[in-house]
């Protein structure tokens, strides 16, 4: 297959690192910021759009490794699962590690962790799942979609071919 | 003036829709889609639900136009006359 | 004869959109939900988090997470079962 031309490859190498940071931005402010996992986990998946529209099937998938990203998608439904069940001694779900707003102003909250507690955690866990997730889907579809014409027409085409 | 703007935003939404469907190339229309995915999360942003806003952008904007190219890509179909225009 | 039926269908199907549209809120007013008021008092005071909507999300109504979540697996899944490298001969 053809890559794009050289002014679309350097944009989107370019704006596709760019689009990670600004995601894991997202994706850790999610509770001071407008935003959370779910729409930062997206912002980020946007990297391997990019790459895949500008360089073509051959040369993303030959770099990328199918096995990381189902890593990230297994670690973050298993995080989100964990902080789930960690706060079981009261009930599903609850919040163990929140602090409220005058005990954290005053002082009070606890090293590294943020005040939100399990709010920021379950954020970025589901931020990692949604990563992983969407990029896999995007994969496994230009995968289908150049089996199907390797199989039925002989060869790709790119869309500046004809 | 904020009435204004809403007219404006919603007549523009309306406009990229119907390009949407009334485009005989399949490449045009996938682009009139995604004006409307932004288009659209301009007008969530003025609501003030600026999650809704991120979401829509990332999703209907980045990763289904990209979606749709893949797919046409896959088809080999860009010739004009394939898609089913209003005419 | 088609014509007139889609003609008709619109013009039933739009007069009761029109009719439905008279009893809805004003725009820009919501109604009286008292449980809108607890949960934007409450997020900041007891859990600290600005943002109320990912407090909503996160901690108030955990609960339906877990199946966005699950929703989301299965559709990698799916995806996955659907484009497997097991086509080849």
């Amino acid at each position: 297959m053809k890559p794009l031309s050289i002014v679309v490859r350097t944009c989107c190498d370019m704006f596709a690192w760019f689009m990670v940071v600004f995601g894991s931005y997202v994706i850790i402010h999610g509770d001071v910021t407008p935003g959370g996992g779910f729409q930062g986990g997206a912002i980020v998946a946007t990297f391997m759009a990019l790459l895949l529209v500008a360089y073509g099937g051959e040369k993303v998938l030959s770099w990328v490794k199918f096995s990381f990203y189902n890593g990230l998608l297994i670690v973050g439904l298993l995080l989100f699962l964990l902080f789930g069940f960690s706060g079981m001694a009261n009930s599903f779900f609850y919040n163990f590690l929140a602090v409220p707003e005058a005990v954290a102003l005053a002082g009070g909250a606890h090293g590294i962790i943020p005040p939100s507690g399990t709010i920021a955690l379950m954020d970025i866990a589901v931020g990692i799942e949604v990563t992983g997730g969407l990029t896999l889907i995007l994969l496994y579809m230009f995968k289908g979609t150049r089996m199907f014409n390797l199989i039925e027409m002989g060869g790709e085409t790119g869309h500046d071919s004809r | 003036m904020t009435e204004y703007l809403h007219l404006f935003v919603l007549l523009v939404l309306i406009i990229s829709a119907f390009y949407a469907i009334w485009f005989r190339d399949l490449l045009s229309s996938i682009l009139a889609l995604a004006a409307f995915s932004l288009v659209l999360s301009l007008e969530f942003y003025i609501l003030q639900a600026p999650d809704v806003a991120i979401a829509e952008a990332a999703i209907g904007a980045g990763l289904s136009t990209a979606i749709y190219l893949i797919a046409l890509r896959a088809c080999g179909r860009l010739k004009k006359g394939n898609g089913g225009g209003l005419r | 004869m088609r014509k007139t039926i889609f003609i008709i269908a619109a013009l039933v199907f739009g007069g009761l959109m029109l009719g439905a549209l008279d009893s809805i809120h004003p725009f820009g007013e919501p109604g009286n939900v008292p449980m809108d008021e607890y949960f934007l008092h409450h997020a900041l005071e007891d859990r600290s988090s600005e943002n109320v909507v990912t407090s909503i999300v996160f901690d108030y109504r955990g609960f339906d997470t877990i199946g966005e979540a699950a929703v989301l697996f299965t559709a990698v899944c799916s995806v996955l079962a659907l484009f497997r490298e097991g086509a080849k001969k």
